[in-house]
């Protein structure tokens, strides 16, 4: 399945980009995404502690299963105000 | 309760909100709360803060915590603007404004909504250095 990937913030200066599309096994979770993100995007390693993501407008951790077409957004914390 | 969130790259206008208000009777609490640019981020001058915005998520995760905030204050009406793009030292960049019966209440949904906003809304600031 492929799914696409936001990048906002300073993770857009990590990876040189701010929008990807990435190919996965059917059923692969958040987890799986990022550490594929990561092998790409090797700077983005550093940030493994502090990622938000999100699928859509909403949170999800890292456990959450992912599906064909999935609008998946990465971020660092929020600094609003 | 009535709700208003704005987005928005233009100066936040605080005489024309204040005109725009309405409240019913019941109510005896307005609290307005300013957020301004500081000149500094950590010991580094700065003149102004560049902000981005998820934008369809912002919206969402806001009305979210507009929700939560009508389940628990009485509170009649709730505004939010905050800033976009480009923002100079000791311009506005948050305007909240809460009407409720009490003070109390107001005070207090109006501090929650800004720090839980602060937790979960994806808006970012990146300091643009230099003196102003």
């Amino acid at each position: 399945m492929r799914v696409t990937v936001c990048f906002y913030s300073y993770f857009k200066d990590l990876t040189g980009c701010a929008q990807a599309v990435e190919t996965l096994p059917d059923g692969s979770t958040l987890d799986v995404l990022f550490h594929q993100l990561m092998l790409r995007f090797p700077r983005l390693a550093g940030m493994q502690k502090s990622t938000l993501m999100a699928v859509g407008v909403d949170y999800q951790d890292r456990t959450c299963v992912l599906k064909e077409g999935d609008a998946v957004s990465l971020f660092p914390p929020v600094q609003g105000g | 309760m009535k709700r208003q969130l704005t987005l928005t790259t233009e100066p936040i206008d605080e005489p024309a909100l204040l005109a725009q208000r309405s409240l019913s009777d019941g109510m005896g609490a307005v609290v307005c709360f300013l957020g301004v640019v500081r000149g500094t981020e950590g010991n580094a001058s700065i003149r102004a803060l560049e902000y981005e915005v998820f934008q369809r998520m912002a919206e969402h995760q806001v009305n979210l915590l507009f929700d939560q905030l009508a389940q628990r204050w009485p509170v009649e009406s709730v505004r939010l603007v905050h800033r976009l793009g480009l923002v100079k030292v000791n311009a506005p960049s948050l305007w909240v404004e809460v009407v409720a019966p009490h003070r109390g209440e107001a005070f207090a949904a109006c501090q929650w909504l800004i720090d839980e906003m602060k937790q979960v809304v994806p808006i970012w600031k990146k300091p643009v250095p230099g003196d102003r």
